[in-house]
């Protein structure tokens, strides 16, 4: 009922296409980040989602209705803007009512549903507050109760933490969440902050240029980058990724990095599908899926990074350049060497030529 | 303007009485601004004070003394019983509160359209924002010759009636008593309705677009957004364009005395033709001064309502 479909959804701007090609299948219920840097078109797609913008072509459905030429207040759609656009001439309660206020509601049934919005939402206390003055997360939760109470099938949220200190933001982000429990909507979120999709989205849609990059749960989407993009951009610092050719050895395939030296074999199943790329790929690992070893790619340390928890090794530079994250500390300091090998199945190898993912078989 | 001036300064001596804190610094800065006080006290009092003095005598340039023996002439408030009993008067001050109810309300409805069409793009917009504006930049005099000529009984306006009804139409619309009165307000609401227009204006652009994009999300229609969220955001600037009308079109003069001379008899004669003649045609000026001290009470009124009214909704900011 309340799933949405984007069917090559295509969005222009004069000849900028903010939007190149979208498919996306967004469940009932589900909670979806779209996430990307600035202009890859989320918030775009967001923007034709909710009818603030007509799509150039292509077709947005909600369950099995399609929404072309819909207008957004008739959408049903719960919107909550990035500074929340709270009514500040208004009262919390005001903000609250004034959904069905326009749409005409009994006064008895307006006064329930705010009265029921508002203790779910804890700001009973707030009702006869002037908006305007209203910390942040209140006002947060003042744009979702406004919405809320329209009971939409479909909530969307654009950037709703980006306005929000550090500390904060950790605290919204369980809020958030909680509250997706309790609506149960179908949920779409857009983000540039992958930490925000990592803990809240049951699936990760991973934009970038306008085109769709790899669709996901949180985890997939970590583990097993679609493409090269991905790799980069999830993941903090993001996954290393070495240039070479593959090579045969005595030890099974392994990637000739040039002056780096070769790396250690790839498992089985990777190097049959690595044998069938031609030219150069990409050796990928995770930072934090490095090991000290005695054999493996052995390069310079050029900077520490120590924040308590973990510590950030930069080893190498230019082209060649690789972080690792070890927790707590490590016995390493600039100038020293260091011998690092990633275990054989965390490695990733993509083509160099196209950007994917070379898939085991 | 005096009006505004005067209450402007009851505000800031308020202020400062209430502000004067025993600390040095504020010594320091009251001294320091003194000289610039006194002038602004001087400049707005002295004249406040020399109309009130010769309002209670029958001084006039003519009189043979200077004004500031005019006490000779001490006429125990005669002017202001006068005034009372003056019918020419209590009538010109009806028909400038007639002019004042229609062409600000017409002018205000008129710049409020304009403004919300403004506010979206469409071809040609800069064009006809130029064309808009013009007729605020022409001479107030200037613009009673065009309207003069325009409504002469051979006149443009009558031409174009006579195409549209097909019939010569011949109407004297400067020397019918009710039509002449209706002329100059066409005048006025002309020249005035783009600096109302150019307010609002800035007003309806400062609505933050994203709560009108909520509105509209949570179901509300184009009249619903205007009434709850425009105007309610545009009310402070909406009470400034309104005080800024009302008090100018109170001392409609120029335009209007080209076009009619306050005539036909007395058909358009409004505050400020009354004050104009009995100033320099029968240059009773102690009379005079009486007039004009009772207009400044009556619009003293009004500016300290609007300023009221906007600190009331100052506490409510948009």
């Amino acid at each position: 009922m309340s799933a949405i479909h984007l069917q090559n959804l295509v969005k222009k701007f004069g000849d900028f296409a903010a939007l190149k090609t979208m498919d996306l299948e967004i469940a009932d219920g589900e909670f979806m980040a779209l996430l990307g840097p600035s202009g890859c078109g989320k918030s775009t797609t967001m923007n034709m989602i909710a009818g603030m913008e007509e799509p150039t072509s292509g077709k947005i459905l909600f369950g099995e209705r399609d929404m072309a030429g819909v207008p957004m207040g008739r959408r049903g759609v719960g919107f909550v803007f990035q500074n929340y656009a709270i009514f500040t001439h208004m009262t919390v309660r005001q903000n609250l009512a004034y959904g069905p206020k326009m749409r005409g509601t009994a006064k008895a049934e307006i006064d329930r549903r705010v009265g029921a919005i508002a203790e779910m939402l804890q700001l009973s206390p707030l009702l006869d507050r002037k908006a305007d003055r209203l910390s942040v997360n209140i006002l947060q939760r003042v744009a979702i109760g406004r919405s809320a109470i329209m009971e939409p099938a479909i909530f969307l949220l654009d950037e709703p933490l980006s306005n929000v200190d550090a500390a904060f933001r950790a605290v919204m982000r369980t809020e958030l969440k909680q509250l997706q429990r309790q609506f149960r909507q179908t949920m779409v979120y857009v983000t540039h902050d992958q930490l925000e999709a990592m803990t809240m989205a049951d699936r990760i849609a991973v934009m970038d240029h306008g085109v769709l990059q790899q669709v996901g749960t949180p985890l997939e989407v970590y583990n097993n980058p679609a493409n090269v993009f991905v790799a980069r951009f999830i993941g903090a610092p993001g996954m290393n990724l070495l240039k070479g050719r593959p090579a045969q050895s005595d030890r099974g395939l392994v990637i000739d990095l040039g002056p780096l030296g070769v790396t250690p074999p790839l498992s089985d199943d990777l190097a049959s599908a690595v044998r069938a790329v031609r030219g150069d790929v990409l050796y990928g690992f995770r930072p934090e899926q490095v090991t000290l070893a005695e054999r493996g790619l052995s390069m310079p340390v050029s900077f520490v990074e120590r924040i308590g928890a973990r510590t950030i090794v930069h080893l190498g530079e230019g082209e060649s350049a690789v972080k690792a994250v070890f927790e707590n500390d490590v016995g390493l300091s600039v100038r020293q060497t260091a011998v690092v090998a990633p275990p054989a199945s965390s490695v990733r190898v993509f083509d160099a030529d196209t950007g994917l993912a070379v898939r085991a078989g | 303007m005096s009006a505004l001036t005067a209450t402007i300064l009851e505000d800031k001596m308020d202020a400062r009485t209430k502000s004067v804190a025993p600390d040095e610094g504020a010594r320091l800065g009251f001294r320091l601004t003194l000289p610039a006080q006194i002038l602004v006290l001087f400049i707005s009092a002295f004249p406040l004070l020399m109309q009130l003095y010769i309002s209670v005598t029958d001084w006039s340039p003519l009189s043979g003394v200077g004004w500031w023996n005019a006490w000779e002439m001490w006429n125990s408030f005669a002017n202001y019983t006068d005034l009372a009993a003056d019918t020419r008067f209590w009538s010109a001050l009806q028909r400038t509160a007639i002019v004042m109810l229609v062409c600000v309300p017409a002018e205000f409805l008129l710049g409020l359209a304009l403004a919300t069409l403004f506010a979206d793009d469409f071809p040609g917009k800069r064009i006809f924002y130029s064309i808009l504006l013009m007729p605020m930049m022409v001479v107030p005099a200037v613009a009673g010759y065009m309207f003069f000529m325009l409504f002469q009984s051979g006149g443009p306006v009558n031409d174009i009636l006579s195409r549209l009804v097909g019939t010569p139409v011949t109407i004297a619309w400067l020397s019918d008593p009710n039509l002449a009165l209706i002329a100059v307000m066409i005048a006025d609401i002309w020249q005035w309705t783009p600096l109302m227009f150019l307010i609002l204006l800035a007003g309806l652009v400062g609505v933050p677009e994203d709560q009108m994009k909520a509105a509209t999300l949570l179901g509300a229609n184009a009249w619903q957004r205007f009434t709850t969220i425009v105007l309610p955001k545009m009310k402070t600037i909406i009470i400034i364009a309104l005080a800024i009308r009302v008090i100018e079109n109170f001392k409609i003069f120029d335009t209007l005395y080209i076009m009619t001379g306050g005539g036909p008899g007395v058909a358009t004669e409004t505050i400020s033709v009354y004050i104009y003649k009995v100033t320099t045609q029968d240059l009773i000026w102690g009379y005079v001064a009486a007039i004009a001290l009772a207009i400044l009470i009556v619009l003293s009124i009004v500016a300290v309502y609007a300023m009221k009214r906007m600190a009331k909704s100052r506490e409510v900011p948009a």
